[in-house]
């Protein structure tokens, strides 16, 4: 589900991946608070940088906007097709972590509510 | 035009939990669930959350600084109350911590303002509560500002006809809590309590305004299912039928002969105290006691402490268990509180609708008890037997009584007085051997045999011999017969 909004367009790889970063950071820092959220997405970043080390390292209590402008960055200067891997890499180990976590029922409604119905078997399918 | 308000009461959905509040959380309170840390506050609070949302009555649930939502999330869906479909339905997670790091009330006031507008919660929860009260006194609003804050929150949360429970992690009651502690419609004081490697949680019911709580100090247990509370027994005027224990009805306790000796038989309704030394046959007693009730149509209950199954269970007692006659609770757990079996007992009571209940025995109850409730033993053992006989059963219970033959003590607790009546069995020597002998010392309120006689154990009987009226000195546990006296 994830590789098919990615590769819908993968021309615009940065715009679509910060459009998905953000809708989900906005619900899920709403629950679990920006700290929750920072730690989730730094570990996930550590786990995609060992097949994608350009991946970018953020400072600590970095605000999430500079923190996702920063994704944008370093995915618009690959290849299309190396970045569009990248970020659904990175998308996976969250979700991944986040399954683990909470469990993937209440993920797949995070995820729901963050990405509209589109979501609903990204936790079941993408990740197996 | 002079109807008063009526406040509904909303079911808690945790077990015992509405009994204490007096029927229920009043509906628009603002209330505290305040406590230790680790004693079960946020548990609590889910449950009352997940029993009473739905989508018509929905849910807003604040975390603040305190546990991190994230674990709370993982932790909290390991009950099954935690029902993931209400969430985001019916149930909203919020995270108040970036507002709350500002260090401004009114910033934290005004987002639940805007959450509560947004969603229209009939239930909110803020939990911990105690990371606003640290963060107001680090800041220059202090004592004032929590004031302010909590008022105003109170305020704004009934107009928005919210029900609210801040949750809140207090080891004692403190004076910064106290605006709190007054603007609270209802106060949920939470607490764990170790005694001698045993753990005790213990809830109380410190204020609920408008409805009349349950006073005083109750346990409560958290298991697989959630929080499940056990009301303080406590004998309630006019809950049950004016009960009347005439000593007119008798019930037989499964030996002619000792029915005899008793008068006709135990009166219904008393608490009969059988005590005697080990392996003197007080259990095959009890035994008899419920054989004779299955007999008569009158179902049983056993609570016995003493024994492991295998070992309780004669073939006789087994048989009746098997056919559903006699209920067992069986428990060797150290950790109980008198109250939590209690409950037990009493729902098997009514389950099996029983009339006889024996307790076997009352020193392996007692080390069933948490240690801290062994020093309140006796009067934990009042209120018991003052709920059972209440409800009309009649009680047998066993204590075991070393057999010290220079003192008469009918129990270890000096709480013979409890029992309306007592059954003493002991050894005396005689010709060389260990003889049983039986008597009945007290049936208040009825004429009975003051003999002591000889009784013998067979195999699930007892058979009641001669008096020993030819001696003397039988409690010295050394008779002499007064036909052939002792040459010495």
């Amino acid at each position: 589900m994830i590789r098919i909004v990615i590769m819908r367009r993968p021309d615009a790889i940065g715009d679509v991946t910060l459009q998905l970063w953000e809708r989900l950071a906005s619900e899920l820092t709403s629950i679990i608070g920006d700290g929750g959220f920072q730690s989730l997405y730094a570990r996930s970043v550590h786990l995609a940088r060992v097949t994608f080390p350009w991946i970018v390292l953020n400072q600590p209590a970095m605000p999430t906007v500079a923190v996702f402008a920063n994704l944008k960055k370093c995915l618009e200067e690959r290849d299309s097709t190396l970045a569009c891997e990248a970020s659904i890499t990175l998308l996976n180990i969250f979700i991944d972590i986040l399954i683990l976590l909470i469990g993937e029922l209440l993920t797949t409604s995070i995820l729901r509510s963050a990405w509209g119905d589109d979501a609903v078997n990204i936790a079941g399918t993408e990740l197996q | 035009m002079h109807k008063k308000v009526i406040i509904k009461r909303l079911p808690t959905g945790v077990p015992g939990l509405d009994e204490l509040l007096g029927g229920g959380i009043p509906e628009f309170s603002f209330n505290l669930l305040a406590g230790t840390p680790g004693s079960g506050k946020t548990t609590l609070a889910h449950q009352i959350m997940f029993s009473l949302s739905n989508p018509e009555r929905r849910a807003l649930f604040f975390t603040v600084l305190g546990e991190p939502p994230l674990k709370m999330l993982r932790y909290q869906q390991q009950f099954p109350f935690f029902d993931i479909t209400k969430v985001n339905q019916s149930i909203r997670f919020v995270n108040l911590a970036s507002d709350l790091l500002e260090g401004d009330f009114e910033r934290v006031l005004a987002r639940i303002a805007a959450e509560v507008q947004d969603f229209s919660p009939s239930l909110v929860f803020v939990d911990s509560f105690r990371s606003v009260v640290q963060s107001a006194k680090a800041m220059d609003a202090g004592a004032s500002g929590l004031q302010h804050f909590v008022q105003h929150l109170g305020m704004q949360m009934t107009s928005w006809q919210a029900t609210t429970f801040l949750i809140g992690e207090y080891l004692a009651p403190e004076a910064e809590s106290s605006p709190v502690f007054t603007v609270a419609d209802g106060i949920l004081w939470m607490s764990q309590l170790v005694h001698r490697d045993a753990m005790v949680r213990k809830i109380q019911v410190v204020k609920m305004r408008g409805q009349a709580q349950s006073l005083g100090v109750h346990t409560f247990r958290i298991g697989d299912e959630g929080v499940e509370i056990f009301p303080r027994a406590v004998l309630k005027a006019g809950t049950t039928e004016p009960l009347q224990i005439s000593g007119d009805q008798r019930m037989s306790m499964g030996v002619p002969k000792l029915d005899q000796m008793m008068g006709g038989g135990l009166p219904v309704g008393y608490s009969l105290l059988l005590v005697g030394p080990s392996g003197s046959g007080k259990t095959v007693l009890a035994t008899q006691f419920l054989a004779e009730g299955v007999r008569a149509g009158e179902p049983g209950v056993i609570a016995a402490f003493e024994k492991s199954p295998n070992q309780l269970l004669s073939h006789q007692l087994n048989a009746m268990v098997k056919n559903g006659d006699v209920g067992v609770i069986n428990t060797r757990t150290l950790d109980l509180s008198i109250d939590e079996i209690l409950h037990d007992l009493v729902a098997m009571i009514i389950r099996m609708k029983a009339k006889r209940v024996v307790i076997d025995s009352l020193s392996g109850f007692e080390l069933a008890l948490a240690s801290v409730f062994r020093e309140d033993f006796r009067e934990s053992l009042y209120r018991m037997i003052a709920v059972l006989t209440g409800m009309g059963v009649t009680v047998l219970m066993t204590a075991e009584l070393e057999d010290r033959y220079t003192v008469l003590r009918f129990s270890s607790y000096g709480n013979a007085f409890l029992a309306d009546a007592i059954i003493m069995q002991r050894y005396v020597e005689l010709e060389g051997q260990f003889k049983r002998v039986i008597s009945v010392v007290k049936v208040r309120g009825s004429d009975h045999s003051k003999d002591i006689r000889f009784f013998d154990i067979a195999r699930d009987s007892i058979a009641i011999g001669e008096t020993l009226t030819q001696y003397q000195g039988i409690l010295s546990g050394q008779p002499t017969s007064s036909l052939h006296p002792d040459p010495r």
